[in-house]
C-alpha cells in the first residue's frame, strides 16, 4: 500500500513553510556570493 | 536584427496581447476588473509581483551596470527579505483583512478623507511619471540601436500592454506577468550559457579575471552615507525602500489584495522574495561575463550606435585618433587578461602580481573610454553614459540567431509587465480613491467599470506621452527616481502611525507633510547622501512628528467604511 499524497500545506502552516524556503534560499545566495568573493577577489 | 529574432519578438507580442483580451472574458466587475475577484492562486500573484519589479531597466540597465561596476549593486536588495517578514505579519493581515480596494482606502477608515486623498494623490504623481519612464528606457536604447523614431518604439511596448490591462484588468495583467516571468528567465539562463560559451578561457579564469577588476567584489561593510551599494545601506535604507514600496505602493498592494485569503497574500508576498536576490545575482553576473567577453573580443569604443555615428561625422579625425589608442590599450590589455588566466593556477605572489598589471592596463582602457564619452557629450549635447547600450549591442551583434530575438523579447516582457501592473494600479487609484469617493459615490458598477477602462486609457496615453518625450529631457529618468524618493519613506510612516492605537489623524497629517520636508531639506542641503538613507528619514519623521502632534489632536472617531466599501 502507498502512501497518500500529503495535502497542500494552507494557512499559517503554508506561510511559516514559505517563509523557511525563502530564507534559506537568500541565504544560501549570500553564502555563495560571499565564497564567490573570498575565492576569486585577490 | 535577422528576421527570424524579429519573427520571435512579433510572435511574443502578439502571442501576450491576444491571450490577455481572452482573459478578458470574465472580468464582468469593478471587484473583478481591480482584483479578480481575489480568485487568483499565490504562486501566480507571486510569480506576478516579481515580474512587475523586474522592469526593462532591470534588464539592461542592471546586465550593464554589473560590466562596468561589478556585483556590489546586489547589496541594494539586502533589506527585501527583511522587508517581505515585516510586512507579512503586520500590513498585509491589516491591508487584506479590511477588505480595501486601495491601500489608501485604508488611511481614511483609520485617520481621514485628506490623508488618504493626499497619499493616493502623491502616488498617481509619482507613479504615473515613472510609468512613462520605465517605457522610455528601453524605447531610447531600441531607438539608438535600430534607428527607429522614438515614438514607434514607445507604441509597440505601449499599445499591446495599454489594450490587455484596460480591456482584461488585474486578471489579465496577472497571467501575462506569469509568461513574462517565466520568458525572462529562459531569456537570462541562455546568455549565461552562451557567454559561458564564448570565453575563451574557464569559467574559473573568467571569475578569477573578474575578480581582479574587482567584479566579483558583492560585499563592502564600509559606513558611507554617500554610497548607494553598501552592506548597510542596503540592508538598513534597502528594508525601508521595500518596506515603502511593497507595504505601501498601490502597484504592489493590489497584487495582494487579489489573493483569496491572508495566509495567501502573505505567501505571494514571500515569493516574490524568493528568487530577488539570486535573480538580480545572476543578471548582475551576465554583466560581468560580457566585461569578461570583451576582452577577449574588441568592444565599440561607444556603446551607443548614434553617438557613435554623430562623432564619427563631426569630429572623424579626433574619433580616429581615440580609436587607434584604443586598439592599442585593448591589445595590451588582452594579454595581461592572459597571464591573470594563467596564474590564477599558481595563485599567492604571481596571482597578485598579474591581477596589479591587469588593472593597469584596464585603467588605460577606461581612460580612453571617458574620453570618448567627453567627446560624444560636446558633439550630440545629450548625456552620453552608455551603459544602458553595452548589453543591448552585444545581444545583437554577439548572440547566435534566435536567441537575440529571444532577449529583445523578454526586455520588452519586462517592461510590459511594469507598465501593465502600474497602469491598472493608477485606474485603481484614480477610480476608487478620487472619482468613486468625491465624484459619483453611488453609481452602478458597470459605470465604474467602463470609468476604470477609460482611466487605464487615459494613463496608458499619459506614460506614453511622458516616454516620447524622456529622451528629449534627458535626466527625466534621474529626476523622477529623486522625485519619487521624496514620497516613499514619509508615506510609509503614514502606514506606520496607522498601526499604532495612540496615533491621530491630524497627527498623521502634518507628520505627513514634515516627513516630506524634512526629505526635501537632507536632499537639497545635503545632496551627496544616498537616496536609499531619504526612507528612512522620511519615515523616521514622519512617525516621531505624528505621535507627537497627535497628543494635541482629538481622538480619531471609530470610522464606519467608506462610501461603496465592503465589509
Amino acid at each position: 500500500m502507498t502512501n497518500p499524497a500529503p495535502a497542500p500545506a494552507s494557512g499559517p502552516s503554508r506561510f511559516r513553510q514559505t517563509l523557511i524556503r525563502v530564507m534559506t534560499v537568500q541565504v544560501l545566495t549570500l553564502i555563495a556570493l560571499w565564497l564567490l568573493q573570498r575565492h576569486f577577489t585577490a | 536584427m535577422h528576421w527570424v529574432n524579429w519573427a520571435i519578438v512579433i510572435g511574443w507580442l502578439a502571442y501576450v496581447a491576444i491571450d490577455g483580451l481572452r482573459r478578458a472574458k470574465g472580468t464582468k466587475n469593478i471587484e473583478g476588473y481591480f482584483l479578480a475577484s481575489r480568485s487568483l492562486p499565490w504562486w501566480a500573484v507571486g510569480l506576478s509581483v516579481m515580474a512587475t519589479q523586474l522592469s526593462a531597466v532591470t534588464m539592461i540597465g542592471t546586465t550593464g551596470q554589473g560590466a562596468v561596476d561589478g556585483m556590489r549593486f546586489v547589496q541594494f536588495y539586502f533589506g527585501l527579505p527583511i522587508a517581505m517578514v515585516i510586512l507579512g505579519v503586520t500590513l498585509v493581515p491589516f491591508l487584506h483583512g479590511a477588505k480595501v480596494f486601495t491601500a489608501y482606502e485604508f488611511l481614511e477608515r483609520r485617520f481621514d478623507a485628506k490623508t488618504r486623498s493626499l497619499t493616493a494623490f502623491l502616488f498617481l504623481l509619482s507613479r504615473g511619471m515613472s510609468c512613462g519612464t520605465i517605457l522610455a528606457a528601453p524605447a531610447i536604447v531600441f531607438s539608438a540601436i535600430f534607428g527607429w523614431p522614438l515614438a514607434w518604439c514607445v507604441a509597440i511596448m505601449g499599445v499591446p500592454t495599454v489594450l490587455y490591462t484596460m480591456i482584461g484588468g488585474v486578471q489579465a495583467v496577472t497571467w501575462a506577468d506569469v509568461k513574462q516571468m517565466a520568458l525572462i528567465v529562459v531569456a537570462i539562463v541562455s546568455m549565461v550559457t552562451v557567454l559561458l560559451f564564448r570565453i575563451p578561457v574557464s569559467p574559473g579564469a573568467a571569475l578569477h579575471i573578474a575578480g581582479a577588476a574587482g567584479r566579483v567584489r558583492a560585499f563592502d561593510f564600509s559606513f558611507n552615507l554617500t554610497d548607494t551599494y553598501t552592506f548597510w545601506s542596503g540592508i538598513i535604507g534597502g528594508t525601508f525602500l521595500m518596506l515603502s514600496y511593497f507595504g505601501t505602493d498601490q502597484s504592489q498592494v493590489q497584487r495582494y489584495l487579489t489573493a483569496r485569503s491572508v495566509d495567501e497574500a502573505r505567501s505571494s508576498l514571500l515569493i516574490s522574495a524568493y528568487w530577488k536576490i539570486p535573480l538580480q545575482a545572476m543578471i548582475l553576473l551576465i554583466g560581468v561575463l560580457v566585461f569578461v567577453f570583451y576582452l577577449f573580443q574588441a568592444p565599440p569604443l561607444l556603446f551607443n550606435p548614434a553617438h557613435e555615428r554623430s562623432v564619427r561625422e563631426a569630429q572623424p579625425a579626433q574619433f580616429a585618433a581615440l580609436e587607434a589608442r584604443y586598439g592599442a590599450a585593448l591589445s595590451e590589455r588582452q594579454g595581461a587578461a592572459r597571464v591573470v588566466a594563467s596564474a590564477s593556477d599558481a595563485g599567492g605572489d604571481a596571482e597578485r602580481a598579474a591581477g596589479v598589471a591587469f588593472r593597469t592596463r584596464d585603467s588605460v582602457v577606461t581612460a580612453i573610454r571617458d574620453d570618448a564619452l567627453n567627446l560624444a557629450h560636446e558633439t550630440t549635447g545629450q548625456p552620453s553614459r552608455d551603459v544602458n547600450y553595452i548589453i543591448p549591442r552585444f545581444v545583437i551583434e554577439q548572440l547566435p540567431l534566435g536567441l537575440a530575438g529571444l532577449f529583445i523579447a523578454g526586455v520588452m516582457a519586462a517592461a510590459m509587465s511594469a507598465i501593465a501592473a502600474e497602469l491598472n494600479s493608477l485606474a485603481t487609484s484614480t477610480v476608487i480613491d478620487f472619482y468613486r469617493r468625491w465624484v459619483r459615490p453611488e453609481a452602478s458598477d458597470r459605470h465604474f467599470l467602463n470609468v476604470s477602462k477609460g482611466a487605464t486609457a487615459f494613463w496608458g496615453l499619459f506614460a506614453s506621452v511622458v516616454a516620447a518625450y524622456a529622451g528629449t529631457l534627458g535626466s527625466l529618468i534621474e529626476v523622477v527616481n529623486r522625485f519619487g524618493s521624496f514620497f516613499y519613506g514619509s508615506i510609509l510612516g503614514v502606514f506606520l502611525l496607522a498601526m499604532i492605537p495612540s496615533a491621530r489623524a491630524l497627527g498623521a497629517f502634518v507628520g505627513l507633510i514634515a516627513g516630506m520636508s524634512a526629505v526635501a531639506w537632507v536632499n537639497f542641503g545635503a545632496p551627496q547622501v544616498s537616496f536609499l538613507w531619504h526612507n528612512v528619514v522620511g519615515a523616521v519623521t514622519v512617525v516621531g512628528v505624528g505621535l507627537v502632534v497627535g497628543m494635541f489632536g482629538r481622538p480619531t472617531p471609530q470610522r464606519q467604511p467608506v462610501q461603496g466599501q465592503q465589509g
